[in-house]
Order: structure tokens, then C-alpha cells, then sequence
């Protein structure tokens, strides 16, 4: 897929890519799976991090003043960060709409075997939630899942940002370790 | 409280991950970030792993969604009103005993005709009433219906019933199912009664529910997005939210249950199947469901139960068992 992307830009501009494309395939070959964590953890979701990720690659390889940047592998993440920040806005925008307009939200994936997966999976998340402190597992369920940002938590937990940030990080943390015990004995 | 422990890998994991979450987390903490996961390659796969977990629980459906933000993420301000209306109600009754006039006019009502309605297993029914009040009976279900001089008199006896009530404050309108009653204010409203324990769900509107038994007085009021809980157990009245989705759900051939036992489930079920299920242990009962199944997909859901549950199903000419699972052999 990366191939295909570089040689159709060097198709279109050759003499000043050939430089860009190697030092892209750098970046690439060294930071494209943290580029990746990176935008997976900003957009909750895999498919569209490898979206703009790819996005981002395009960008590097289209800018005009390279000559301007000192380092690459910053600027590689700084598009991607924005790039993310914009694919966020027309996700809200769009489930917004959705939201309006749809009154069947909850009617997809439902079979049985989806359920008894899901059950499953929220019966190991609800126990390591209850050995929480509740503000940790409230500030928790308030951002990951009901995805509001830490601002909002604060606002509705009357705490300080930096408080929801540390809540949310334990439970995070624990969870994640809980769960690695029940899937790998 | 348990002990929480985990390796620093996890801890620092999941502190950059919260640290990443958000837009200003830009340059300076990106690239701390890198330096970190390049100092041992464990670091970065412990990253994503919270990103697997977080994407994960973030694209739940929404029945567990909504069963977690519940259990973890009430809203206080649903907490804070029921509070105020448990305070509230005991002046209103003191209102309500001193004058008097409600329980003479109770008992001045004169006999009405009675018109009842039931469905047959596996059948819902549409019923419009006298005053175009309209109805959805869930299947097996039993509603009976006396309209009176001053009041709409509905009883459910049995099953579940929507209802969208043409309002009219001089005749109010009550559901009675069980130990609870209902009584609209202007609304739709879905009442499910599973022996002697009731659930109101409201979609529009507003609706006071109260507990029928003479040592309990007390009325709930109830809005739009809430779904109130009776169960005689704890002789308690719970309030949760909903979505019209959810209240909506069986009337398109899908029953939705959120933290329910499952003996609740099964009897709910058994009202949409020729073949009936039973529970065998009664511990199985206690269970906790949350989730949908689709009517016409009952058998898989069946099916797929063991996977869920420590239970095992036998299928029998007449029916489905779910009894206890066989003690497991851990070698």
C-alpha cells in the first residue's frame, strides 16, 4: 500500500520527491507503528488511525518547505495530531446528525453470538470496575466509554482535571492488568 | 477495597495514554512519548494494549454501555432528584391524608363495566381505547380496562403494555400492575409486570408511580429517558435511564433486558415461545442479564447461553432446561 502510494506521487513530480520519499520511507519503516499507537489513542479506533496515518505520509510527502523543519519525525506527528483533531470534528458532526435523525442507534449487531460476547467481555470490565475507588471507575466509565472529555468528567465530577487524568489512568491500568489475567492464565 | 497492583510497564503504559488522549498533548509530551517507547520495546506494546482495551470499551453496544454508565456513571442529578422526591413525598401525603377527599372519592366510585384484553403467546396487539388512548399488548399479556366517572381505570394483570394516553386531567389515567400504579401526566409509557415485579419505562412526558401496599406510601415521579424498577425483594423502587430505542424494543420482535435476573428473562421469553424454558437451579435465576434477543431468534440465543453463563441446556419435547453446569475439572 505505501508503495503504490510513493511511486504515484513520484509519477506526478519527480526531481523534487525522489528526496522526500526516502526520507518518508524512513519515517515510515521507524515510527509508523508508534505513529499509529499514537493516533489509535486520540481516535479510539484502529481503522481510522491507519487512515490518517496515511493521510499524514501524503502530507510529508506534498509540503513545499521541508527545508524549514528540523525534525521530520516531529512534524510527522504534528500533522497527524491535526489531521486527527479534524477527523474527530466530522465524527461528532456526523453522529450528531445520526443521533437526530436516527431512532434505530441500537438495532445493529445484535445477534446472539455478538451478545454473548459482549456480556462476557462487560462482566470482566464490571468486576474490575468494583474494586475501584467509585471515583476512579466513574471518571473511567465517563470518558472511555460514555466519551466525554476530561474537562466535562471534571466538571461533572467537581474535580480538577488533572485528578480525572490520575483516576482514569489507575483504572485504565488496572483493568488492562485484570484482564490480561482472565485472558492469559 | 483490593490491593491494586500492577508492573510499572502498565502503570507508565497507562499514564501515556491518558497523557496522549488530548490535543495539547502536542510536541513537547510526543516526543517524551518516543524517547519512551524507545527505551525498551515491551513499552510500546504495552500502549497499544490500552489502546485494544479502550477501543474496545469504547464501541460497546449499547445495551452494555448503557449498563456500565449506570452501574459506574449515574448521573447525580437523577440521584439528587429522587432524593428530593422521597422527601417531598412524605408532606404530600400528610396533604393528601388531611384532606381527605382521595380516599372518599376511591371509594365513591361506582361499578363500571370492565372490558378485558389478552394475547396469546408469541402475539402482540394493537388496541385503540374508547377515548384514543392507544395500546400495545405484548404477547401473553392481560389488560383490563374500566373507564369510570372520574377516572381511567387500567390493570395490568400480566405481561407488558405501551401505552400513548390522550391526556385529559379531569379523568386521570393509572396502570395498576401488581404493588405499583402508575399514573400518567400527559404521556407514553411502557409497564412491563413479570409476576410481582414491574418495570415502567417513560418515552414522553412525565408519570407518578407509587407504591399500592398500605404500609408503602410514597409516589416517584418519573420523566422521559427513566425507567423505574420495582422489585419486591427489596421492596424498593429503582430509577435508571432508557432510551425510547430500548422501551421501543419488543414491539419490534426484540426483548431488551439491562441488569435483570434471569428468571425474569426466561418468564419475559417464554412469553414469545411454544417452548417454554425452565430453571431447573434456582441459583441460575439470580444471574444477571444484560442484552437483547431477537424473537425469531430465540433457539440461538438459547445456544449461545452456556458461553455466558456456568449453565447447561437440555431441549426436551415441550420445552428447554437450564440447570447448573457440571462442576468443571480444572487440570
Amino acid at each position: 500500500m505505501w508503495q503504490a502510494l510513493a511511486t504515484g506521487h513520484e509519477g506526478m513530480n519527480t526531481v523534487t520527491l525522489s528526496v522526500h520519499v526516502s526520507d518518508v520511507e524512513a519515517l515510515f519503516r521507524e515510527h509508523n507503528r508508534a505513529l499509529i499507537a499514537f493516533l489509535q489513542c486520540r481516535l479510539h479506533s484502529l481503522s481510522d488511525a491507519q487512515e490518517v496515518a496515511q493521510e499524514a505520509y501524503l502530507r510529508m510527502l506534498t509540503m513545499d518547505h521541508r527545508e524549514d523543519i528540523d525534525s521530520l519525525r516531529s512534524y510527522l506527528f504534528r500533522v497527524a495530531g491535526n489531521l486527527a483533531i479534524d477527523k474527530l470534528r466530522k465524527h461528532k458532526v456526523r453522529s450528531d446528525f445520526a443521533a437526530a435523525q436516527s431512532h434505530d442507534e441500537a438495532m445493529d449487531e445484535e445477534s446472539p453470538a455478538h451478545h454473548a460476547m459482549a456480556v462476557e467481555h462487560v462482566t470482566g470490565i464490571r468486576h474490575a470496575l468494583r474494586e475501584l475507588p467509585p471515583k476512579a471507575s466513574r471518571a473511567f466509565v465517563m470518558h472511555v466509554i460514555e466519551g466525554r472529555d476530561f474537562a466535562s468528567v471534571a466538571q461533572a465530577m467537581k474535580l480538577s482535571e488533572r485528578m480525572v487524568r490520575y483516576h482514569v489512568a489507575n483504572a485504565l491500568a488496572h483493568c488492562r492488568a485484570r484482564i490480561d489475567e482472565e485472558e492469559i492464565p | 477495597m483490593a490491593h491494586l497492583k500492577h508492573d510499572t510497564i502498565v502503570s507508565a503504559a497507562a499514564d501515556w495514554w491518558v497523557r496522549l488522549r488530548e490535543p495539547d498533548a502536542e510536541g513537547k509530551h510526543v516526543e517524551q512519548w518516543l524517547t519512551w517507547v524507545n527505551e525498551d520495546e515491551r513499552h510500546l506494546a504495552a500502549f497499544e494494549r490500552m489502546n485494544d482495551l479502550a477501543e474496545r470499551l469504547g464501541t460497546l453496544d449499547q445495551v452494555s454501555r448503557q449498563s456500565l454508565i449506570k452501574a459506574f456513571a449515574a448521573s447525580t442529578a437523577a440521584g439528587r432528584r429522587l432524593g428530593v422526591w422521597w422527601a417531598a413525598a412524605a408532606s404530600i401525603l400528610v396533604a393528601v391524608l388531611a384532606g381527605g377527599g382521595y380516599v372518599a372519592w376511591m371509594h365513591a366510585r361506582p361499578e363500571i363495566a370492565t372490558q378485558v384484553y389478552q394475547s396469546g403467546i408469541g402475539q402482540n396487539r394493537d388496541i385503540v381505547l374508547s377515548d384514543g388512548t392507544r395500546v400495545a399488548l405484548g404477547a401473553a399479556s392481560t389488560l383490563s380496562v374500566r373507564y369510570g366517572k372520574d377516572e381511567r381505570d387500567v390493570t395490568l394483570s400480566r405481561g407488558e403494555a405501551f401505552f400513548e394516553v390522550v391526556h385529559d386531567s379531569q379523568h386521570p389515567f393509572a396502570v395498576d400492575a401488581g404493588d405499583v400504579s402508575v399514573r400518567d401526566i400527559g404521556t407514553a409509557f411502557d409497564v412491563r409486570r413479570t409476576d410481582r415485579r414491574v418495570t415502567v419505562a417513560v418515552t414522553q412526558g412525565r408519570v407518578a408511580i407509587a407504591d399500592r401496599r398500605a404500609n408503602q406510601q410514597g409516589t416517584l415521579e418519573a420523566g422521559a429517558g427513566e425507567r423505574v424498577s420495582y422489585d419486591p425483594e427489596s421492596s424498593g423502587m429503582s430509577v435508571s435511564s432508557v432510551s425510547p430505542e430500548q422501551v421501543a424494543s419488543w414491539r419490534h420482535d426484540r426483548l431488551e433486558f439491562i441488569d435483570e435476573p434471569l428468571n425474569v428473562v426466561v418468564a419475559n421469553l417464554n412469553r414469545y415461545t411454544e417452548k417454554p424454558l425452565h430453571i431447573a437451579d434456582a441459583d441460575l435465576g439470580k444471574l444477571v442479564y444484560t442484552g437483547s434477543i431477537r424473537i425469531d431468534a430465540i433457539d440461538s440465543w438459547i445456544t449461545a447461553l452456556p458461553d455466558v453463563f456456568p449453565l447447561r441446556v437440555s431441549q426436551q419435547a415441550n420445552g428447554v432446561t437450564l440447570s447448573d453446569a457440571q462442576p468443571r475439572v480444572h487440570r
